[in-house]
């Protein structure tokens, strides 16, 4: 029993998340919004990062890293909103395409040669699919209809859920430090509004509220990780609880930005509006809150403190 | 990462299981906050330590087992799905234990902390005053040394235990017209030394839980003070920091509770609205997120780290997870929610529940106080007047 991030792992996404942090503000954010949406040179140093290869077993040339470093860099992706396919197509259909033994694309995913967009009965949509063009509010998302008779794999179904949770969890808690920064330099009253406690005690909610979430995130990896019967309820458990945590992040960090914060020119659009998209991706909150219920008190997961890594 | 108990672990869950299963009480104990309950709880105290259970993370010098946190947190969480009794002496192993075995020296260790793992002494805390609720350092209680004596004049409040308890320990100004947090230091006392006057104050639900100390020139030997004269501050910042933080409410009583949630929702559904149900799910999760997040925690102090001032998200977490389920219990109740026997001739539990629920948010340092805390050094948000 030893509920730490492995040290490498972490050390990856820190490396992730400042190579993102350099590469991918909110500038490149706004020329993807004026024209075009994806930009092949973002794509290509993904794959120089071996991000596309990040699940692609080393005999495919990837790294053949786990579900639980997949949610750590899904975690930076949705913290630095980004807005390239990378998710989709290397921590939720590789890992996919694996369990069904179906290894023929993965050397070419995992150089970046290959997207892999999967319809899903839950999704009315596939992103960055092709088909008739829908608008999302997201607007570096690009979404086209799903195509008739998606199935309902559940096995995807669990790792679209899983890397979206972890993305939410990253948006979330960007929308957190952008709040705070802005209410560190914003002046009334002769002070930093951060300094009211109005401010800090709506921005602090968010932060336990976040607090509680990655674990929950880390815990549903680890049990798809290990294969454990319980894993789609821990998976709901983290997508459920990343939803609820990504909206309060986004209203609250809107409210302390004032009508700054409705306007288009303040990045926080970007990332509230991926919000939105993801809360309602591989499974809403609605169907996620009915698997939980129905395992937790359906009987079907035991109950009682005895119970919690079961 | 792993999330899987070892053979050990597992072995030890049903040692501690078996235990309890033959030693807690088959009939529910009268409240400690009355003086009948309290003798029935220290009683319960000293079973436990028959069975040298007391504090299992201590060295067995001291009373203790030499267990890590993974295991504290697996006896906690048998200890509560068993149902047994509250600890009488939370204030001393969980607080003042803790304090001692960091900032004590060898001789105070010997002295304080056997007696206190087995039950034979119990240990009110005694930091707030009148004028010093949230704002602490504004502690006005004297001790003025006299030789080898602390002679201490002031006034105490809110002190939990006190009315029953044999031992207290606080903070008291040792530096004559010192300001805020300098000139503070940590001293024991007897609660029975001559010219301490207890009043104790009825709690919201009518019993004596907690109460006021008058101190009139109550002489303490100097070797019942904790780490250095006028280092007061640093020691209590470290207790307040086991309460808040890992140990004082450990995940298996939340998780007990929202069972025992569970299972009230599943007997009430007929009544229950989706939005009640709903809650209570959520209220479930809440437990489990606590789990997980101590857990981490756990291994995180065990691998050499420490809880610094994440402790605050944690009070406000368990806090108002705690008044959340009580109170979904008293909907869930309904109309016998105010009984304080069910028809079916329990106690009230969800009742006395609830109203204790209502003093987490506001003792071991106020969640308003947590969430500055929280804004000021997680976040970096700038201090503005007082705070």
């Amino acid at each position: 029993m030893d509920f730490r991030l492995p040290p490498e792992s972490v050390e990856l996404a820190e490396a992730v998340r400042e190579y993102l942090g350099g590469t991918h503000g909110p500038d490149v954010l706004r020329q993807l919004d004026a024209g075009g949406n994806r930009d092949l040179r973002i794509w290509q140093g993904l794959v120089e990062m071996g991000l596309t290869g990040l699940l692609v077993p080393e005999s495919e040339g990837g790294l053949g890293m786990t579900l639980l470093d997949g949610a750590l860099i899904a975690r930076e992706c949705g913290r630095a909103c980004l807005a390239e396919p990378l998710v989709d197509t290397a921590l939720v259909a590789v890992p996919w395409l694996i369990a069904r033994g179906e290894t023929g694309h993965l050397a070419a995913i995992a150089a970046g040669e290959k997207l892999v967009a999967l319809p899903h009965a839950v999704n009315p949509w596939v992103a960055d699919g092709e088909g008739e063009e829908l608008a999302s509010v997201d607007p570096l998302r690009n979404l086209v209809a799903a195509p008739e008779g998606a199935g309902d794999d559940p096995l995807l179904l669990d790792l679209g859920a899983l890397m979206s949770a972890a993305q939410l969890v990253g948006l979330a808690e960007a929308m957190l430090d952008q709040a705070v920064a802005y209410a560190k330099v914003r002046e009334q009253f002769g002070h930093p509004i951060g300094g009211f406690q109005a401010i800090k005690h709506k921005l602090a909610d968010v932060a336990v509220v976040l607090e509680f979430v990655r674990p929950v995130l880390w815990r549903a990896a680890q049990a798809m990780d290990d294969g454990l019967p319980s894993a789609p309820l821990h998976v709901s458990h983290a997508k459920y609880a990343a939803t609820d945590a990504a909206y309060l992040a986004a209203e609250s960090a809107i409210q302390v930005h004032g009508a700054m914060g409705y306007t288009y020119e303040v990045d926080l659009h970007f990332w509230m509006k991926r919000a939105w998209a993801l809360s309602g991706a591989w499974g809403d909150r609605n169907f996620h809150y009915h698997r939980i219920e129905d395992a937790a008190l359906g009987g079907a997961h035991p109950l009682g403190p005895q119970h919690t890594f079961a | 990462m792993d999330l899987a108990y070892t053979t050990r672990q597992q072995a030890f869950r049903q040692e501690v299981r078996e235990w309890l299963a033959a030693h807690v009480p088959a009939e529910r104990l009268v409240t400690l906050e009355r003086q009948d309950g309290f003798d029935q709880h220290v009683a319960w105290e000293r079973e436990l330590a028959s069975g040298n259970w007391g504090m299992v993370t201590w060295p067995s010098e001291y009373g203790g087992r030499g267990l890590d946190l993974i295991e504290w947190l697996i006896f906690e969480e048998e200890y509560w799905a068993a149902g047994a009794p509250l600890r009488a002496n939370q204030n001393g192993i969980f607080l003042l234990g803790p304090t001692i075995m960091e900032f004590g020296s060898d001789e105070q260790k010997a002295r304080f902390l056997p007696p206190m793992a087995k039950g034979e002494v119990i240990w009110a805390q005694a930091w707030s005053e009148p004028g010093a609720g949230s704002d602490m350092a504004a502690i006005k209680a004297t001790a003025r040394r006299e030789g080898d004596h602390y002679v201490i004049n002031g006034q105490k409040t809110w002190s939990s235990r006190a009315s029953f308890a044999d031992w207290g320990f606080g903070l008291f100004r040792t530096e004559e017209g010192s300001q805020r947090h300098k000139g503070l230091s940590f001293l024991l006392f007897d609660l029975n030394a001559p010219g301490i006057t207890r009043r104790p104050i009825r709690q919201l639900h009518g019993d004596p839980g907690f109460a006021e100390l008058f101190f009139d020139e109550v002489r303490v030997p100097v070797e019942n003070r904790i780490a250095g004269e006028g280092e007061g501050w640093k020691v209590a910042m470290a207790t307040a920091g086991f309460e808040r933080g890992l140990m004082l409410r450990s995940p298996g009583r939340f998780q007990a509770t929202a069972a025992r949630l569970m299972a009230l929702l599943r007997e009430t559904a007929d009544r229950a609205s989706p939005g009640l149900r709903e809650e209570v799910v959520r209220l479930w999760m809440g437990a489990q997120a606590y789990a997980y997040n101590t857990y981490q925690v756990a291994a995180r102090i065990m691998a050499g780290g420490s809880i610094g001032a994440e402790a605050s998200l944690n009070k406000i977490f368990w806090s108002e997870l705690d008044r959340a389920m009580h109170r979904a219990a008293m909907h869930l109740l309904g109309p016998a929610a105010e009984l304080q026997t069910l028809p079916d001739g329990r106690a009230n539990e969800w009742l006395e529940g609830y109203i204790f629920s209502l003093s987490g948010p506001i003792y071991a340092g106020s969640n308003e106080i947590q969430r500055n805390i929280t804004a000021e050094r997680l976040l970096g948000l700038p201090r503005v007047g007082a705070g």
